[in-house]
């Protein structure tokens, strides 16, 4: 059964009916907000770093040594390099993708029966940042970034290719790989980007 | 000769109060959208000259440079004469509003004010309705649906507020006993002569008047953006729409702050700390002051109904300001 609590609308008092007090009280709390500092961030001349988690443009991680157990596994069929992507093409990416046709994986295979990813693309104008692509990954490939400035000029520079994903990926590891994984950043770096906020 | 003398003298100062008063206003507009910006902890616009300086001009720019639209459908002669007729008498009042007393200069007297008639209150008075006109003739032309119920409740709203208004100016007319502006503030003499120690109700249902008049947010319900998309300005572009803010929000406002300075504040009266310019100084300060005051209410309070506004208007305002009146009328009765 569920249960209604019916309130009174508090009335007025007399004081507060003449003398505005309520009005008073809004008016006040303006003032003080008209003297406190501002709290924006000065768009393109400051940034807002996001949190580790935040799930921006995708990268590649590449073959550096650190990969999980499934990728030594794979490896050895694979012809991937050090330094390069270590995409292994297994599809994963776009079987969990809510708009597959956002993927366009290509793979070979080479003369010495191993197998050579040749395109990796991803169109991300169709893309809504849902991250499942990330979860599916076996090998800990395919990331999300920190970088949320996409915007093109034209459409086609909206399809990211193999290279930049991994050179992405190598800049994103190198800046932020050993920072702890956590939703939001602790609060001392919060207090260093917006100072100590008082919420009313 | 003297004709042609005066015709010139007049047009001419006629010229510097409609440029000044655009440029003011222009600038009035900067100052409305830093105090809102610091209201809501935000800068308002920085990047345009320092701190935003130059902002009114690139914002004049664009909107005289923009296409302007009319859509098929509309009535077009109300559709221009609409923002016509919400700026002109909005600047037309200040013919009467008198910023000081003559001054000599090089031998020329020099009168500050552009005419002193004799029914001056009522003059500012009915321009400020027209104006309002030009609201109710926007929604009514734009033949769509959002710009018609904006102008229908500025209509409703205008006939609540303005009989108040009316009735709550006729206190301080009595006091000083002529409706001309120069003669209201002659009649205030010294800090303690000044209307608002023996009027505060009218003063407050004046300031209830004006917020509505002007279409300050607690009365803001003919552009609720809210509710309706833009109100009754929704199909205007370009300095067709541009007209209307600044009639209303910017002139308006100014021109009304200053009736009511000169009403309750003594006008231009004040210490003479400022040498020969100190009349333009006090009133200047003092219309200030009460434009930022209305700055201050319009974005601090969330908005009425128009039920409400009505209901206010009819129930509470106009029973206070006929209870000024019977009061002042008794006082000036028995004080002879």
């Amino acid at each position: 059964m569920v249960r209604v609590k019916y309130l009174e609308r508090p009335s007025l008092s007399i004081w507060e009916k003449i003398f505005f007090i309520d009005f008073m009280k809004g008016l006040k709390v303006t003032f003080k907000n008209l003297l406190q500092k501002t709290i924006t961030t000065k768009y393109p001349f400051e940034k807002l770093t996001p949190p580790k988690r935040f799930r921006g443009v995708h990268a590649h991680r590449v073959k550096d040594g650190n990969e999980p157990p499934s990728f030594s596994v794979l490896e050895k069929f694979m012809d991937i390099e050090t330094g390069e992507s270590r995409c292994v093409a297994c599809y994963m990416c776009q079987q969990a993708c809510p708009m597959p046709s956002l993927f366009v994986i290509e793979a070979e295979q080479l003369p010495n029966g191993k197998k050579k990813v040749k395109k990796f693309e991803m169109n991300l104008l169709n893309c809504l940042y849902c991250g499942l692509c990330v979860d599916a990954c076996p090998v800990d490939c395919l990331i999300m970034t920190d970088i949320y400035e996409m915007a093109q000029y034209q459409r086609k520079n909206c399809v990211v290719h193999m290279e930049d994903m991994s050179e992405r990926g190598k800049d994103f590891d190198r800046r932020r790989l050993k920072e702890p994984d956590r939703i939001w950043i602790d609060d001392s770096e919060r207090i260093k980007l917006w100072g100590q906020v008082k919420w009313s | 000769m003297e004709m042609f003398g005066t015709i010139i003298g007049l047009t001419v100062k006629s010229l510097v109060f409609v440029i000044g008063m655009f440029l003011a206003a222009a600038y009035l507009t900067l100052i409305e959208r830093k105090f809102a910006g610091h209201v809501q902890q935000r800068p308002g616009p920085l990047h345009v000259g320092f701190h935003g300086l130059l902002q009114p001009i690139a914002d004049a720019l664009k909107v005289l440079t923009k296409e302007d639209l009319v859509p098929n459908n509309v009535d077009k002669v109300l559709f221009y004469l609409a923002s016509l007729m919400a700026f002109v008498p909005a600047i037309m009042i200040l013919a009467v509003i008198p910023f000081g007393e003559p001054i000599q200069i090089f031998g020329f007297e020099i009168k500050p004010y552009i005419t002193d008639l004799n029914i001056g209150l009522i003059l500012a008075l009915s321009f400020g309705s027209i104006s309002i006109y030009g609201v109710i003739f926007a929604g009514w032309a734009s033949n769509s649906k959002y710009p018609m119920i904006g102008g229908l409740r500025k209509a409703a709203v205008l006939i609540g507020y303005e009989v108040a208004l009316g009735f709550a100016m006729v206190g301080p007319i009595m006091l000083a006993g002529s409706f001309s502006l120069r003669e209201i503030v002659y009649a205030q003499d010294g800090f303690f002569g000044a209307f608002i120690w023996y009027q505060p109700i009218a003063f407050i249902v004046i300031l209830f008047a004006i917020l509505a008049e002007t279409g300050r947010t607690p009365f803001d319900v003919q552009e609720a953006e809210a509710e309706l998309v833009s109100g009754y300005n929704t199909e205007y572009s370009g300095m067709k729409f541009g007209l209307f803010p600044l009639a209303e929000w910017y002139i308006g406002t100014f021109v009304l702050s200053a009736i009511a300075v000169i009403l309750f504040f003594g006008g231009w009266k004040g210490p003479e700390i400022f040498g020969p310019i100190s009349p333009f100084v006090w009133f200047f300060l003092k219309v200030f002051m009460m434009f930022m005051f209305f700055l201050w209410v319009h974005w601090t309070l969330p908005r009425y109904r128009v039920d409400q506004i009505t209901e206010i208007a009819w129930k509470v305002m106009l029973p206070l300001s006929l209870l000024n009146i019977f009061i002042t009328a008794m006082i000036i009765l028995i004080k002879g």
